[in-house]
């Protein structure tokens, strides 16, 4: 099981994104969903980065599983303020160009990509767990 | 590969050059770039990615920036992109307001 906590800043995208796909790679996931689950983690992190801790500074835990050979289970935690970004709305994707917005697109794509999103909070932490199948049919 | 971009304009042509990854650590900095592009009479906004490895939200979101801000009557293209890249620019919808190439004829 896999662990590693990081202070939730930007500068520690690259590590912690790298701690995730690097345990895909170990699992044999082809590049093609190793960018998704790059892209997935990408967008949970950096919310928890830019939101989790209004004006203060906290950490980003992840724990890395796998269900056998064949799924890769990332749970991402935070101690910041409770947030589940699943509430989000989705973006129109087919709105009039002028009317897109901005926000919601990143939670949408990891929701698209990944096979399992959910959230809890459960002791003060906010965690998002995805899950990814090699034999997803996702994207 | 390292990430970079170039954005160069010739009259009412932009070009942006995408190389390496186009992210939460560098698509500040390309849309700052672009930025100064707001106002000026651009025709067509074009995206080199056949070096692009790696786009996340927020570099899509620099793209509908970039569209939005820059003109309704803009054209943007997106030559040459891989098809990681294609499946998460289809998947968000860029696709209805960019022309997919894998040239550009000038």
């Amino acid at each position: 099981m896999p662990e590693l906590v990081l202070p939730a800043i930007l500068k520690n995208l690259d590590p912690l994104m790298a701690f995730i796909t690097d345990a895909a790679g170990k699992m044999g996931f082809d590049d093609k969903k190793i960018f998704h689950i790059k892209l997935a983690s990408e967008e949970i992190l950096v919310n928890i980065i830019n939101y989790a801790y209004p004006g203060g500074q906290g950490d980003i835990e992840i724990i890395v599983n796998s269900r056998g050979a064949e799924a890769l289970v990332v749970a991402i935690a935070d101690r910041g303020i409770a947030f589940d970004p699943l509430s989000l709305p989705e973006p129109d994707i087919s709105a009039p160009l002028e009317k897109r917005t901005i926000g919601g697109l990143g939670v949408f794509l990891a929701r698209k990509l990944m096979d399992e999103v959910t959230y809890r909070r459960e002791e003060g932490r906010n965690i998002l767990t995805f899950v990814k199948r090699k034999s997803s049919d996702q994207a | 590969m390292e990430s970079t971009f170039s954005v160069i304009r010739d009259n009412d042509l932009a070009k942006i050059e995408l190389r390496g990854r186009l992210d939460a650590n560098n698509a500040p900095a390309l849309q700052d770039e672009l930025k100064k592009l707001v106002g000026q009479p651009i025709k067509r906004l074009v995206f080199f990615a056949k070096d692009l490895e790696y786009i996340s939200s927020a570099g899509l979101r620099t793209i509908i920036f970039a569209k939005q801000k820059i003109g309704a009557e803009t054209r943007v293209f997106l030559i040459g992109a891989q098809e990681a890249i294609l499946s998460v620019v289809k998947m968000s919808g860029l696709d209805t307001f960019m022309s997919i190439q894998d040239s550009f004829q000038e």
